[in-house]
C-alpha cells in the first residue's frame, strides 16, 4: 500500500447522546481525537463504549449532539458516506468471498479498477504478513489470520479514521500481544487516526496515545496512559486501571500544598489533593507495596496470609487493620513467609487519593 | 447526494406535466394534440384539483438547485402534502363527481368526475412518495440511509394500497346493516354465529363450529408438514442416504402441482371405488367406506401439498447451522444425541416455528383441498367461499368469517413469536465456518428415514398415477391408452398464416406464464427487502409493518379476490380485468413466504457483515447485492420458486380476478374437474408440472449456490454440496 | 448512491407501471360472463362471432361467482351480458337492480316458462333453457348391493339407501336449494322439512357444488345423487353406469337464464347477442357441445339425449316466490338450524 498523502482527520464529539427509548446508552459526552493518534475507549461492558464507536462509524445515529470528522459535521451522514472503516470483534469477513476479494471489497464498491484494487489488496495483505493466502476462503484461515485479513481490509481504504471494536478478544494471549503491537506499529507507521474499543486495561495502556474511560454512559476520565494510571480521579477509574487496593483513609493537616494521609496505622506525607472532603479513599498499586519485617511511621502492620513465589517477583495477600491488601514485590530476595507478621511500606508514586464516594473528580 | 433529489424531481414533473394523467380517455384538453391530457393540461382545462400537484412539485426546486440546508424539510412538506392531497381528491371525486353525497352538500354539485389514474398519476405519486422519504433521510431518518427510508416508504405505501385498503373495504361489509339490525349489532351477530363457535359435537347432537374444525386442521397440518419437512431436510443434509436427489425432486413435486389434482388422485386411489380400496375389498373382504372424505382426506392432501414448503424453509436452516458448533458440543463430551438435542435442535427452533406458522396459515387459507376432500367437514375457507358465491350470497357473513380467520392466524403468529423469543440464533458469523456436519444419532436417523422414505414413496406413486391418468381414455372405467387429452389440450396446426394454436389450453397457459413470470421476481425482491428491513433495521411501527405484510397471506384468497374487485374497480385506481391486477394480487399474497424465508435465513447472518460492508463504503444496495444476497441464495431460490409456482397453482383469489382476456390455467382446470373431464384436467396439470419443474431448474441455475466452505473430505462424507432439489 | 437511487427508481417505476399502466380493455369487444359448461360456452361464442363478426371476450364462471362479481363491479360494470346459469342468481341480480331491462321481439317464440321468467323479473331476465331435477343412480353399485333403484322422492328415505345418497349443501349450491323449494311445493313446508330430516340419515355427504353428486355417482363414490338430470346424461354418454330417474311425485326445474348487465360498456352489442341466443341457430349449439337441456325457443329441436320434459311430471314451480331473497334466506336458515347443524 502506498501512502497517498491523504491527511488523517480528527474526531470530535460535542455533547452527543444516544437513547433507546428510555434507556440512555451514551449520555451527552464530548471528547476529541487528535489526527494521527490512537485513542482507546475503555470500560466495562455496557458502559457505552461500543455505541460511541458505532456512532463514529455511522452505524448508530446520535439522538442529540454533533459529531465531527476531519472538522466536518457528519452527524446526519450515513455510514456509507463517512470515510471511516472498522475492524469488528467478530472480524465480519464475508464468508463467500476469498481473502483477496474481502480485502478488495471496499475498493471495488468505490469503483476502483480491477487491476488497481487487486494490487492494493495484495499490498495490504503483505503489510499484515498474509501474502500467499489470497485465494483462501475465510473458513480456511486461523483466528489470527482472519483477524489480519480484517485489519488489511480496513486499512486498504486509507480511511480518515480507523475503528477497532475489541479486535483481539477472540485471540489467545500470546497472539493478542503480538497483534496489538502490530496494530500499534501499523497505526504509527501510517499515521492513522484510530479509535480503539477494549475492556482490557493492559491492552489500552499498551496501544494508546490517549485513553477515555467510560462508565455508565458517561466519560469517567480521559488522559494519557500515564495520567490514568498515576492519577485516577475516582474509585472506579482506579479500580478499573488495576489498582486493586482501595483503602479508607483521612486527610489531616492540609496546608502549604501538603497533607498527611492517615489510613490504619500508616501515615504518609503527600501533596494535598484537590479534594473537598477529608474522608478519602487511598488507592495503592500492588507494585507500590514492599513487605518487610521491620516497621516505621509510614508503614502498616500486616499478617502475611499467602506468599507466592513467581520467579521474577513475589505476590502477597496481606491482612491489615484496614482490610485485605494485594502486593507484588519485585525483590524476591527478602521474601516473608506465609503466616508471619510484617510491615507494609508504601512507595509514594504508587499511591493515589480519590474521593470516597461518587464516580467523578471534584 | 443531491442527484437522487434531482432524478425524482424530473420524474415527478414528467409525470404531472407530460404523461397522460388518467388511464382512460377523457374530455380534458390534450397536450400538443398527441398525448391525452396530462395533469397540467387537465388541471387548467376543467380538473382544477390536479393543480396543487404542480405546487408540490415546484416547492422543492429552489432548495434542490441551491443545495439548501433546508432541502430535507422542503421535500418532506412537498411530498407529504402532495400525497395527502392525492388521497383526498382521489377518494372525494368518483366517476360521476362527488363520491359521497355529503361532499356535494358541502361544496355544491360538480359537473365532472374522474376515471382511474394512469401513467402520469402513477409517476407523480411515486415522485411525491420519494420526495417524502428522501426528505426524511436528509433530516437524519434511518441514519440518513436513503435506500432504507425509500424502501420503507415504498413498501408501506404499496402495502397500504394493495393489502390494507382492499381488506378494509371488504371487512367494512361485515358492518352492513342486516335484518333490521344496525351496523355494529349486525357485526356482533355475525361474529358470534352458532355455526362458527358451537361446541355441539362435544355436548350435543349438533356439529362443532367451523372455527374448531379449522383450528384442528390447521394445527395438525402445521405439525405434520413441519415434521415431514424437517425429516426431509435432515435426510438431505445429515445422512448418507443414497437417493437424496430423487427424494428432493419428489418433495418438490407437490408444490408445482395445480390444485385439485392431488385430491383427484387421492380419491381415485382411496375413494370408495378407488384402486386401493377396490384391491382391499376384493382381496380382504373389507367394505369400502368414505373415510377419506373429511378431516383425513384434507389432512392427507394438505400434507402432500405443503410439506415441500416446510422442507424448502427448513433446509436453509439446517444447512445454516455451523458444524463447528456441533463439533464444539461433541468435544464437550456430548454424545450425538445430546448434541442434537442441546445444540442442533435449539438452533433450528426459529426455522421450525416459521415452518409451523406457514403450514398452519396455508392450511387455514387453503381452499382447493377442503373443497374436493372435505365431505361434510366444514372449514372457514370453504365457508367463506360459499358465503360469497354460494346460494347465500352474503358478503357480510363472508367478511365476518374472514375476520375470524384472520384473528386465528394472528393469534398463532403471536404465539410463534413468543416461542422463538429473542434468543440469538446467529450461526453464520464473520468468522466463516468449517467442519463437517454431525451425522444424526442412529435412532433418530432411522426415525427420519422411516418418516421420509415412505412418504416419498407415496408421493412417487401418486405422481406416477397422475401422469398415467393423462394417457388413458377414462381413468377407472376405460384404461385404454390414448393421446386424445393431450391433443385436445395442446393441439397445434399449420394454417395459411403459419402455426395455429388450436389446443384448448394455449390461451390460459400463455397468460399464466406471463403473469407468473412477472410476479415471481417482484415478489422475491420485495419479500427479501422487507425481510432485510425487519431483521436489520429498527424503526417506529415496525411490528405493525410486519403484521401488515402477513395480512394478505392470512386472508383467504376468495376474500382477497372480492376485495380487489371492490377496491380497484373505480377511481382513483382502476385496473380490474387486466393482467396487472393478477400480478399485484400474487405479489402481495405470496410475499409473506419470501419474507419468512428471508427472515429465517437473515437472522442467521451476523449483523456485523453488512455493517462492515457499509463502513467499507458500500451503499445499502451494494451491501444487499454483494454480501447479503450471495449468502441468502437458498432463501432467494425458495422465494422465487414459491412465488412463481404459487402464481401458477393458486386458484381461490384468481377465480374472481380472471377476465375474458386473462384466464388462468387453474381456473380452467377447476372447470374441467367440475365437469368430471378428469382426463383433460390431468393432462394439462401434468404438462404444467413438467413445465414448472423446468423453470425451477432454470431458477436454481440462474441464482446459483451459496459457497462458504469447500466440501471437506472428512469422515462424514454425507456433507452435501448444496445441491438443489 | 446514485446507483441505488437509479435502481430503486427503475424497480419502482416498473412496478407501478404494471400496476396502473395496463388498465382498460378494448372497448369494442363484447364481454360475456358464461355460466354453462365450457364446451358449450366456446361453441356459442364461436357461433355468434361467425354469425355477426363481433368478437367476444368470454369468461366462464358459475352463477354464484358471476353474481358476486357483477355485484362487486356494480359501481363500474366491466361485463355486457350474462348468459347461462341457474335462474335464481339472475332473479337475485334483477332484484338488486344490477340488470338492464330489455324486451326482445322474440319473446313470443319462447316456451311459456321462459316468457314467465321475463315477466317475473320485469323483463330483466329471460329463460334460455330448462332442466329438471332428478336422481342419478349408479346401476352397477345398486346391482351389487341388490337394491332396487329409487323411483320417487319418498323412496330416498328408505333404510336400504343409508349412506348412499349425495346432495349438495343448499347453502352453497343452487341445485340443492331448488330441491328444497321443490319439496316444499310438493309436500308443503313442514312435511318437507320432516322429510329432509329423515333424509339426513341416508345422506353420505352434502357436497359443496351442485354438480358434484353426479361425478360421485359416476365414479361409484355414492350410488344416488340428487341433481339436474341433464348433468347426469353427460356422464352416461361418457361411459359411466349412470341412469337418470325422474321422481314419480313430480319435480322442479331450473331455468337457465340470460340478462344484459346494467351499465355495461357495450349495450348495443349485448342486444345483438341476446337476440342471437334466442334463435334456433343459437340454441342448436347446445347439442353439439354435449349439453342436453331443453332449449327455450319452441322451434329448437330437442336433442336425442335430452331428458324429455314432457315425459316428466313437472310441478308448477313458483320462481317468483322461491327466487326472492327473503324467502330463500328464510328457507335456508330453517334448513341450517334443523338439518345442517345435525351431526
Amino acid at each position: 500500500m502506498t501512502k497517498t498523502g491523504k491527511k488523517p482527520g480528527g474526531v470530535e464529539f460535542r455533547s452527543v447522546s444516544r437513547r433507546y427509548g428510555k434507556v440512555t446508552a451514551v449520555d451527552s459526552i464530548s471528547f476529541q481525537v487528535e489526527p494521527g493518534t490512537l485513542v482507546t475507549l475503555l470500560g466495562p461492558s455496557g458502559c457505552g463504549k461500543t455505541t460511541t464507536l458505532r456512532m463514529i462509524a455511522g452505524l448508530e445515529a446520535a439522538s442529540e449532539g454533533t459529531i465531527l470528522i476531519g472538522g466536518r459535521d457528519v452527524t446526519l451522514l450515513p455510514a456509507t458516506d463517512r470515510d471511516v472503516t472498522m475492524v469488528f470483534q467478530s472480524y465480519a469477513l464475508f464468508p463467500h468471498m476469498n481473502v483477496l476479494d474481502n480485502v478488495a471489497f471496499g475498493l471495488e464498491v468505490s469503483g476502483v479498477s480491477r487491476a488497481q484494487r487487486e494490487q492494493q489488496a495484495r499490498e495490504g495483505l503483505a503489510m499484515v504478513g498474509l501474502d500467499g493466502y489470497e485465494m483462501r476462503l475465510p473458513s480456511e484461515l486461523s483466528g489470527g489470520q482472519q483477524q489480519r485479513v480484517a485489519v488489511a481490509r480496513a486499512l486498504v481504504l486509507e480511511p480518515e479514521v480507523l475503528l477497532f471494536d475489541e479486535p483481539l478478544s477472540n485471540l489467545d494471549a500470546k497472539l493478542r500481544r503480538k497483534m496489538r503491537d502490530d496494530i500499534r506499529e501499523l497505526q504509527l507507521k501510517l499515521g492513522l487516526t484510530s479509535v480503539y474499543v477494549t475492556h482490557d486495561q493492559e491492552e489500552a495502556l499498551a496501544v494508546s496515545d490517549k485513553i477515555i474511560v467510560m462508565n455508565k454512559a458517561v466519560i469517567a476520565q480521559e488522559g494519557t496512559p500515564v495520567d490514568l494510571y498515576r492519577r485516577p480521579v475516582s474509585r472506579f477509574v482506579a479500580d478499573f486501571m488495576g489498582i486493586s487496593n482501595l483503602l479508607d483513609g483521612r486527610l489531616e493537616a492540609r496546608r502549604d500544598g501538603r497533607a498527611r494521609v492517615v489510613f490504619g496505622e500508616a501515615v504518609l506525607d503527600l501533596a494535598d489533593p484537590p479534594l473537598k472532603d477529608d474522608e478519602i479513599t487511598v488507592a495503592v498499586r500492588p507494585q507500590a507495596i514492599r513487605v518487610r519485617t521491620e516497621g516505621g511511621p509510614a508503614s502498616l502492620p500486616v499478617r502475611v496470609r499467602k506468599a507466592t513465589y513467581l520467579g521474577s517477583h513475589l505476590e502477597y495477600v496481606l491482612d491489615s487493620s484496614v482490610g485485605e491488601l494485594f502486593a507484588v514485590d519485585p525483590d524476591p530476595h527478602e521474601a516473608v513467609a506465609g503466616g508471619a507478621t510484617a510491615f507494609a511500606h508504601f512507595r509514594e508514586e504508587g499511591v493515589a487519593l480519590v474521593p470516597r464516594t461518587g464516580a467523578t473528580a471534584a | 447526494m443531491f442527484r437522487s433529489h434531482a432524478i425524482w424531481l424530473v420524474i415527478g414533473w414528467i409525470g404531472w406535466a407530460i404523461l397522460p394523467w388518467y388511464a382512460f380517455p377523457t374530455t380534458y384538453p390534450p397536450l400538443l394534440g398527441a398525448l391525452p391530457a396530462s395533469g397540467l393540461t387537465a388541471g387548467f382545462g376543467g380538473a382544477p384539483w390536479l393543480l396543487p400537484f404542480g405546487l408540490c412539485l415546484a416547492l422543492p426546486v429552489p432548495f434542490v438547485v441551491a443545495r439548501s440546508r433546508h432541502v430535507g424539510a422542503a421535500l418532506v412538506v412537498a411530498g407529504g402534502g402532495g400525497l395527502a392531497w392525492m388521497v383526498l381528491e382521489g377518494f372525494a371525486l368518483g366517476l360521476r363527481g362527488w363520491s359521497h353525497p355529503f361532499l356535494a352538500d358541502l361544496f355544491g354539485p360538480i359537473g365532472t368526475g374522474q376515471v382511474g389514474m394512469g401513467w402520469g398519476g402513477a409517476a407523480t405519486a411515486l415522485a411525491l412518495l420519494f420526495f417524502l422519504t428522501l426528505g426524511l433521510a436528509a433530516r437524519g431518518a434511518m441514519k440518513g440511509d436513503r435506500f432504507t427510508t425509500g424502501a420503507i416508504g415504498f413498501l408501506v405505501a404499496t402495502i397500504l394500497l394493495f393489502v390494507f385498503w382492499p381488506v378494509t373495504t371488504v371487512f367494512s361489509q361485515a358492518m352492513l346493516p342486516d335484518d333490521g339490525l344496525s351496523g355494529p349489532a349486525a357485526l356482533v351477530a355475525r361474529l358470534t354465529a352458532r355455526d362458527i363457535w358451537s361446541l355441539g359435537c362435544f355436548n350435543g347432537p349438533t356439529r362443532c363450529g367451523v372455527v374448531w374444525n379449522s383450528m384442528l386442521l390447521g394445527i395438525a397440518c402445521g405439525l405434520i408438514t413441519t415434521v415431514l419437512g424437517l425429516a426431509f431436510a435432515l435426510v438431505a443434509t445429515r445422512t448418507a442416504f443414497p437417493f437424496k436427489k430423487m427424494m428432493r425432486l419428489l418433495t418438490v413435486l407437490p408444490i408445482i402441482t395445480p390444485p385439485f389434482v392431488i385430491g383427484l388422485a387421492v380419491i381415485l386411489l382411496f375413494g370408495r371405488n378407488g384402486t386401493v380400496t377396490l384391491f382391499l375389498t376384493q382381496n380382504f373382504g373389507l367394505t369400502g367406506t368414505r373415510w377419506i372424505y373429511g378431516l383425513p382426506g384434507i389432512l392427507l392432501t394438505q400434507a402432500l401439498a405443503f410439506t415441500p414448503i416446510a422442507f424448502l424453509m427448513l433446509i436453509g436452516v439446517v444447512q445454516g447451522i455451523a458444524p463447528s458448533m456441533e463439533e464444539a458440543a461433541q468435544t464437550l463430551r456430548a454424545g450425538r444425541w445430546q448434541t442434537f438435542r442441546r445444540v442442533t435442535w435449539p438452533l433450528m427452533r426459529p426455522g421450525l416455528a416459521n415452518a409451523f406458522l406457514v403450514g398452519f396459515i396455508e392450511s387455514l387459507a387453503d381452499f382447493g383441498n377442503p373443497l374436493v376432500m372435505g365431505g361434510g367437514y366444514e372449514v372457514l375457507s370453504t365457508k367463506i367461499f360459499y358465503a360469497v358465491v354460494g346460494a347465500q350470497n352474503d358478503p357480510g357473513r363472508a367478511a365476518a368469517l374472514g375476520i375470524v380467520l384472520l384473528a386465528l392466524c394472528v393469534a398463532v403468529f403471536m404465539i410463534q413469536r413468543r416461542w422463538v423469543g429473542s434468543g440469538s440464533y446467529t450461526t453464520v458469523g464473520g468468522k466463516g465456518f468449517s467442519g463437517t456436519p454431525a451425522e444424526l444419532p442412529k435412532p433418530l436417523k432411522w426415525l427420519v428415514y422411516g418418516t421420509a422414505v415412505p412418504w416419498a414413496a407415496f408421493t412417487f406413486l401418486l405422481y406416477g398415477l397422475i401422469l398415467y391418468g393423462g394417457f388413458v381414455e377414462n381413468w377407472g372405467r376405460n384404461n385404454a391408452f390414448t393421446l386424445r387429452h393431450y391433443v385436445t389440450a395442446f393441439g397445434l396446426d399449420w394454417g395459411v398464416d403459419g402455426l395455429l394454436w388450436t389446443g384448448r389450453v394455449w390461451n390460459s397457459l400463455f397468460t399464466t406464464l406471463e403473469v407468473a413470470g412477472v410476479a415471481a421476481p417482484i415478489t422475491a425482491a420485495m419479500g427479501l427487502i422487507t425481510a432485510y428491513l425487519l431483521v436489520r433495521q429498527r424503526f417506529a411501527g415496525q411490528a405493525t409493518f410486519e403484521f401488515m405484510t402477513m395480512l394478505s397471506f392470512a386472508i383467504p384468497g376468495t376474500v382477497v379476490g372480492v376485495s380487489y374487485i371492490l377496491a380497484f374497480n373505480q377511481p382513483p385506481i382502476e385496473f380490474t380485468g387486466t393482467a396487472a391486477i393478477l400480478v399485484v394480487c400474487f405479489v402481495f399474497r405470496n410475499m409473506p413466504v419470501a419474507i419468512r424465508a428471508g427472515v429465517a435465513s437473515m437472522s442467521q447472518l451476523d449483523k456485523n457483515l453488512d455493517e462492515c460492508a457499509l463502513t467499507l463504503g458500500a451503499t445499502s444496495t451494494q451491501t444487499i447485492r454483494r454480501v447479503i444476497m450471495p449468502l441468502l441464495r437458498p432463501a432467494i431460490v425458495a422465494s422465487l420458486v414459491y412465488a412463481f409456482v404459487r402464481a401458477i397453482t393458486s386458484v381461490s383469489a384468481v377465480i374472481f380476478l380472471v377476465s375474458a382476456r386473462h384466464d388462468m390455467a387453474t381456473s380452467y382446470i377447476v372447470g374441467r374437474v367440475e365437469l368430471g373431464e378428469f382426463g383433460l384436467a390431468i393432462a394439462y396439470s401434468s404438462a404444467l408440472i413438467v413445465l414448472m419443474g423446468l423453470v425451477i431448474l432454470v431458477i436454481q441455475w440462474l441464482v446459483g449456490e451459496r459457497r462458504i466452505a469447500r466440501p471437506s473430505t472428512g469422515v462424514a462424507n454425507a456433507r452435501p454440496r448444496e445441491v438443489a432439489a | 448512491m446514485s446507483l441505488s437511487t437509479r435502481r430503486q427508481a427503475l424497480a419502482a417505476t416498473a412496478f407501478l407501471a404494471l400496476a396502473f399502466g395496463t388498465a382498460g380493455a378494448k372497448a369494442q369487444d363484447l364481454v360475456v360472463y358464461c355460466g354453462v359448461q365450457e364446451e358449450w360456452c366456446q361453441a356459442m361464442m364461436n357461433a355468434f362471432t361467425k354469425e355477426t363478426g363481433i368478437k367476444v371476450a368470454m369468461t366462464r364462471k358459475s352463477a354464484g361467482e358471476t353474481y358476486a362479481q357483477i355485484k362487486a363491479e356494480s359501481a363500474n360494470p366491466k361485463g355486457d351480458l350474462w348468459w347461462g346459469g341457474t335462474g335464481d342468481a339472475f332473479l337475485q341480480a334483477a332484484e338488486d337492480n344490477l340488470l338492464a331491462e330489455y324486451k326482445s321481439p322474440k319473446l313470443g317464440e319462447l316456451h311459456p316458462w321462459a316468457q314467465r321468467q321475463a315477466t317475473d323479473s320485469g323483463y330483466r331476465v329471460v329463460g334460455i333453457y330448462a332442466g329438471g331435477l332428478g336422481f342419478a343412480v349408479n346401476t352397477e353399485i345398486l346391482a351389487q348391493k341388490k337394491v332396487k333403484e329409487p323411483a320417487c322422492w319418498a323412496d330416498l328415505v328408505k333404510p336400504e339407501y343409508k349412506g348412499e345418497i349425495q346432495i349438495a349443501n343448499p347453502n352453497s349450491s343452487g341445485t340443492a336449494y331448488a330441491a328444497i323449494a321443490t319439496l316444499v311445493q310438493i309436500f308443503g313446508e313442514n312435511p318437507a322439512y320432516d322429510y329432509l330430516k329423515q333424509l339426513h340419515g341416508n345422506i353420505a355427504q352434502y357436497t359443496k357444488s351442485g354438480a358434484a353428486p353426479v361425478i360421485a355417482v359416476a365414479r361409484g363414490e355414492a350410488s344416488i345423487g340428487v341433481i339436474f338430470m341433464h348433468d347426469a346424461v353427460v356422464q352416461t354418454e361418457a361411459g359411466f353406469p349412470v341412469k337418470t330417474i325422474a321422481p314419480c311425485e313430480g319435480t322442479g326445474y331450473e331455468i337457465g337464464s340470460m340478462a344484459i348487465i346494467k351499465g355495461g360498456p357495450n349495450p348495443e352489442l349485448a342486444k345483438k347477442f341476446y337476440e342471437f341466443a334466442l334463435t334456433v341457430k343459437g340454441q342448436m349449439t347446445a347439442d353439439t357441445a354435449h349439453s342436453y337441456q331443453v332449449q327455450s325457443n319452441v322451434a329448437t329441436p330437442l336433442s336425442k339425449f335430452a331428458p324429455r320434459l314432457e315425459k316428466i311430471k313437472l310441478i308448477d314451480y313458483d320462481f317468483k316466490k322461491f327466487g326472492a331473497t327473503a324467502e330463500r334466506k328464510r328457507l335456508l336458515a330453517r334448513w341450517d338450524s334443523e338439518i345442517g347443524s345435525l351431526r
